[in-house]
Order: structure tokens, then C-alpha cells, then sequence
């Protein structure tokens, strides 16, 4: 009564795992986009925004970091569309993982700003640079160098969120390799398979980051 | 380089044993009898064939059915709460001893598990909403037509071969499924609506189901693959159950009403 390997019931599935594997990588790329936004202007929020502004976006913080992705993106797909808000898999998926990430990245980010040495601001004051100007031409390119990595392995956490989507509709890889389940039972086929994917993808990221951190940020990172 | 690869070589290495073919862990009827105990994989989101009631106990016709099967082996029940997709791979594994939830029996499946005579039927009918236009099913087979089905589940399968035109929003639950219908996100489902009966009445709409089922299907006791000594033993005991009228009179009473298909006691198996 051994359970004997079939990887040859799976393997006809493997273009249609990939293109989930796509839309896995999409959906998390997207979201991360939108996080580092949220985080961007949240951690300048939350330096120079004074005390209320700076509260509400601690309180976001607190709440997105505090409560689980999966009861958040319930909450956009299920309870607001009791309210007649009927959003998309990809749109609730998408705004659930932009959300979260968003509060983690106002945190990173903000130890990014803070690691701007006085100095540096006061010689941009200096050249009568503005808070804006500061931003772009100061602080930005700054938070970049030191904060690369944190950021980097925040995609990786969120490509692993994306996962969250098949729950939602979303025929991202995991959702592909629970249908592909349902159709042929192969379980350890289908989920290594699914794994050894999601190890790839991730490790094409990082490798990508890492260039796109080399090549445009001048980041000293080590590739593989 | 070794150094900084070397977990990632440990962790294929450790996926790559896990994945090689592992001992089967299925009991055999004696291990059964002298354990004491017969592992019941049942669904909890399933009313009314398993859920939890406000107890937080696990009943339904299911529960009735394993309760009355072990106390015929004289051994207990030990409920092992799953979902629709772990019902094989439970079997396959040894986390249980049995699958009930619904576990339609076919060709595709017969292959990784067993099945015994069967347990009930289930009759796959359309369920949509008053004011869309659907007469028959083949109406749905539609490119502006969105069905909401379980993840993984049977009717999914159907819907890819004869209506492909169709969209198709998978979700987790048939709690999920039919709320998505209530809340507007969907044309139709195609389920076995036999179970659908609560859930209908939790979420408020103005429900229509088709006439017509679109098809029967048989639904039996699942064991692992080659384990003929519980099988066995598990096609005499159906035949007292059904010929006796208890799979019935269970139905009945969890299901308000008679099963549609009828299981006919065959004594020749």
C-alpha cells in the first residue's frame, strides 16, 4: 500500500502553474509598488506631519501589523460587499497585500529617513532646498542605499501573501495548484511542484533586486 | 559559495525525502479492532452532513453514520475535521481511517483511494437567482455568465468539459460560495443543492434552482488505496444500513427531506 510518485499526471500542468506563477508575481509586484508609496508617505508623515497626522498613521501601523492579512482581505472582499462595494478578487487580493506592506514599510522607511545624518539635511537647507526637493535629492536616494535589503525581502514576504489570494478567487499558483489537485489528486506532486516554482520565483526577484539595487543605487550587494 | 548555498541544499535535500515514496501508514480492520478507535474524516463546513453546532461539537447525517458504523466494529470515533481537497490526501497518508464528506466515487479518484459500495447520492442541479434568464443548464454555457464554485471540487471539473464558455470564480467554501451569490458576484452554481438547504436560508435572496439535475452522482466511504480488509468489511455493514432503512431515516432527519436518487440495498457486490 505504497503511495507511489506520478509527477507524470502533473507535469502537463506545468505552463499552466507558471502562468500562475505570473500572476503571482504581478499581483505582488503591484502591491509592493503601492506599499512603498504608502510607506513613503507615511514615514514622512510620521516624521514631519506633527502630532495628529503622525498618531492616525501609527494607529494604521498598528492596526495593519497587528490583525492577520487573510482577516484584512476578508474584510475588503467579503464584509464591504455587504456594504454593495463588490471588489474583484485581483482588486481585494491587490489592496489587502498593498495595505499590509504599506504599514511595514512605514516603519522601514522611517529608520531609513532617520539614518539621514543631520548634517546632510542642514546642507540641503542650506542650498534652499525645499521639504519636497529634500525628499527627492536627499532623503530618497539615502533610504534606498541603506534600506535596499529590509525592502527586498519585504517583496519576498509579499509574493509569499500573494498565496493568501487563492482563498479570494484570485487563479494565482496556488489557487492553479488546488485546482490541479482537485483534477488529478496528486497532492505531493502538485504542492512540490508548486514549491520548487515559488522557490524560483523568489529567487528570481532577489536576483533581480539585487541588479536593479547594483546597477541603478549603486547598492554593495552580493547577487547569489 | 557551498557555504552560503549549503541550507538551501540541506532543505532540497530534506524535501526530496519527504517526497520519496513513504510507507503507507492505512490500518488494516485488525489494527482497527485493537486500537480501539476508527479515524472518520469529515467535512465541518457541510451541513448537513457535518458541522459544528453551537457546542462546538462536529454533527450531522455523517456523524450518524460513522458513530453507528463504529459501534458495530465496537470500537470509538475519533473526528478528524477536514476540508474537500484533504480527503485523499488524509486517506493516502494514514490520518484517517475512512473519508466521508461527500466523497463522490470516480474513475479519476479510484485511482489513488478505494471506494465502497455506495453511501448516498448526490444529484447536481443549478441554483441561480430569481430574474436571471436560465431555463436549462446548457443556457449558462455563456461568456457574460459567472459561476461560483468550491476550489477543487467536482462540479468544477463538469463545468470545464461542457461549459467551457462560462466564467468561473472559485472560492473556499460553499459558505463562501453561496454568500458571493447573495452578495451579487455570481450567475448560478452548479452543486449538489441537497446540501445547500441551510446555507439558503442563512443568506437572503430571492433563490431559484433549476428543474432538471444534470446529473447523479454515487457517493461512498473512501479508505486507502488496497487496505480490502475495511473495505470489505465496510460493504457488508452499508448493505445493513441501507436494507434496514437507517441511511434513510438519517437522511431524513438531517436533510428534512428524502434523498432525491434513492440508494437501492444490493446484496451482490
Amino acid at each position: 500500500m505504497n503511495y507511489a510518485l506520478h509527477y507524470g499526471q502533473v507535469t502537463p500542468y506545468l505552463p499552466y502553474l507558471l502562468g500562475g506563477a505570473l500572476v503571482s508575481l504581478w499581483i505582488s509586484a503591484l502591491a509592493f509598488a503601492g506599499g512603498l508609496v504608502i510607506g513613503l508617505l507615511g514615514a514622512f508623515g510620521r516624521i514631519y506631519g506633527g502630532p495628529i497626522l503622525s498618531r492616525l498613521i501609527y494607529a494604521y501601523y498598528i492596526f495593519f501589523t497587528n490583525t492577520p492579512q487573510l482577516v484584512q482581505i476578508f474584510f475588503l472582499f467579503y464584509g464591504l460587499a455587504d456594504f454593495g462595494l463588490l471588489m474583484t478578487p485581483f482588486e481585494a487580493v491587490w489592496l489587502g497585500l498593498t495595505l499590509n506592506a504599506g504599514a511595514y514599510l512605514i516603519e522601514i522607511q522611517k529608520a531609513g529617513f532617520l539614518s539621514t545624518r543631520a548634517s546632510e539635511l542642514e546642507a540641503a537647507e542650506t542650498l534652499g532646498m525645499s521639504r519636497p526637493q529634500q525628499l527627492r535629492f536627499v532623503i530618497i536616494p539615502h533610504i534606498a542605499r541603506v534600506l535596499f535589503p529590509p525592502l527586498s525581502n519585504q517583496f519576498i514576504i509579499v509574493i509569499m501573501g500573494s498565496s493568501m489570494g487563492a482563498i479570494f478567487g484570485l487563479e494565482e499558483l496556488t489557487g492553479r495548484a488546488v485546482n490541479i489537485n482537485g483534477q488529478t489528486f496528486r497532492a505531493l506532486e502538485v504542492f512540490s511542484l508548486a514549491g520548487v516554482i515559488y522557490l524560483g520565483v523568489t529567487l528570481l526577484a532577489t536576483v533581480g533586486l539585487a541588479l536593479v539595487g547594483r546597477l541603478l543605487l549603486r547598492v554593495p550587494m552580493r547577487i547569489a | 559559495m557551498f557555504e552560503r548555498i549549503k541550507p538551501l541544499v540541506f532543505g532540497i535535500g530534506l524535501v526530496a525525502q519527504l517526497l520519496a515514496p513513504a510507507q503507507s501508514f492505512a490500518r488494516t480492520l485488525d489494527e482497527i479492532l485493537s486500537g480501539g478507535t476508527l479515524k472518520v474524516g469529515v467535512e465541518t463546513d457541510l451541513a448537513p452532513l457535518g458541522s459544528y453546532n453551537d457546542k462546538n461539537e462536529v454533527v450531522g447525517f455523517d456523524i450518524d453514520i460513522a458513530n453507528k458504523l463504529a459501534s458495530m466494529l465496537g470500537v470509538k470515533t475519533e473526528f478528524v475535521p477536514l476540508k474537500g481537497p484533504d480527503r485523499l490526501p488524509f486517506l493516502a497518508s494514514g490520518k484517517i481511517d475512512i473519508s466521508l464528506g461527500a466523497l463522490t466515487r470516480n474513475p479519476t479518484r479510484a485511482k489513488v483511494v478505494d471506494f465502497t459500495v455506495p453511501l448516498h447520492t448526490e444529484s447536481l442541479s443549478v441554483l441561480t437567482l430569481e430574474g436571471k434568464p436560465f431555463k436549462t443548464w446548457q443556457d449558462l454555457n455563456s461568456e457574460s455568465v459567472t459561476l461560483v464554485q468550491v476550489r477543487g471540487s467536482t462540479p468544477v471539473d463538469f463545468i470545464k468539459e461542457h461549459l467551457p464558455k462560462a466564467q468561473v470564480l472559485l472560492l473556499s467554501s460553499n459558505a463562501d460560495v453561496v454568500r458571493s451569490m447573495a452578495q451579487g458576484r455570481g450567475d448560478a452554481v452548479i452543486e449538489a443543492l441537497d446540501f445547500f438547504n441551510d446555507l439558503r436560508a442563512a443568506n437572503k435572496a430571492n433563490w431559484r434552482v433549476l428543474e432538471d439535475p444534470i446529473e447523479v452522482d454515487y457517493d461512498a466511504i473512501g479508505v486507502a488505496k488496497g487496505n480490502s480488509s475495511l473495505k470489505d468489511w465496510l460493504n457488508v455493514a452499508l448493505y445493513s444500513l441501507h436494507s434496514g432503512g437507517f441511511v434513510n431515516e438519517t437522511w431524513e432527519k438531517w436533510f428534512k427531506g428524502p434523498m432525491t436518487v434513492k440508494i437501492v440495498a444490493n446484496p451482490y457486490f
